[in-house]
């Protein structure tokens, strides 16, 4: 199933670049729903560490609500199901594709269509947000690096409208 | 563009993440089959439709996915407070 589970990109195979920006497929990724109302509970099924507020990153789990985290892990990680615990640990990695957006211009090309301020958005902060009418979730890697992560269908377009904001 | 303070994030976050949900603190009755017409009526359709200060749900559904409750001024459209659901009204 694992094989299955991490299927081709929509995106083009070429990146683009234009004025101090990189705009790149990222590479593929385990992506795993993790849900719990006890992030404690949750911790101990997946043997993780996870981030203790909203909006932080530790060991590939970004936690994005009070109880719902989002691990973006190596192709290939297994986590444990938590069977009989009060959690949800769903495999959702085909459900998203990576965009990584890098460069001195990268924030400034993701706020043309993102509402939210990255000037207060610090390197290691992950969120839920808008692109437009597109949700993604954006990672700030560092000071010059971001992953979106958008839905697969909502790609292609995202794709050309950073494309067409980067022209 | 509004700012709205989601009690959850805990930080203003632009409004077009957000997704209004109606009037706030209004029960669903307990037992429906037991309601008139009348205050079957009442509980689905009639709303206070301040002028003013005004109770409303709201979502932050493009964050952090929760629900919770705010007092807005209809008439200046301020954002006086932002309280998670389940608190008692302010």
């Amino acid at each position: 199933m694992s094989s299955l589970s991490v299927s081709t990109s929509p995106l083009p195979d070429e990146p683009f670049a234009a004025d101090g920006v990189r705009v790149s497929r990222s590479a593929a990724l385990q992506r795993y729903s993790l849900r719990a109302r006890d992030p404690a509970k949750l911790a101990a099924v997946v043997g993780r560490e996870l981030p203790g507020r909203i909006g932080g990153v530790t060991d590939g789990i970004a936690q994005l609500g009070p109880d719902e985290f989002l691990a973006l892990l190596p192709v290939g990680t297994q986590l444990p199901s938590g069977e009989e615990e009060p959690v949800s640990v769903v495999d959702i990695s085909s459900r998203a594709v990576g965009i990584t957006v890098e460069g001195e211009g990268a924030a400034a090309l993701i706020m043309s269509g993102c509402p939210l301020d990255l000037d207060r958005m610090a390197p290691g902060q992950a969120t839920r947000t808008i692109y437009e009418t597109v949700e993604m979730v954006l990672v700030r890697e560092s000071e010059t690096r971001f992953h979106i992560e958008v839905w697969r269908s909502f790609a292609p377009w995202l794709w050309q409208s950073l494309r067409l904001s980067a022209e | 563009m509004l700012l709205i303070h989601c009690p959850y994030c805990d930080e203003k976050r632009p409004e077009i993440e957000f997704a209004y949900g109606g009037e706030a603190h209004i029960a669903r009755p307990l037992d429906p089959s037991a309601l008139s017409d009348e205050e079957w009526e009442t509980y689905l359709f009639i709303r206070s439709n301040a002028r003013g200060r005004h109770h409303e749900r709201w979502r932050h559904i493009h964050g952090c996915g929760r629900f919770f409750n705010a007092v807005r001024d209809t008439v200046t459209d301020k954002f006086e407070t932002t309280y998670k659901a389940g608190e008692e009204r302010r």
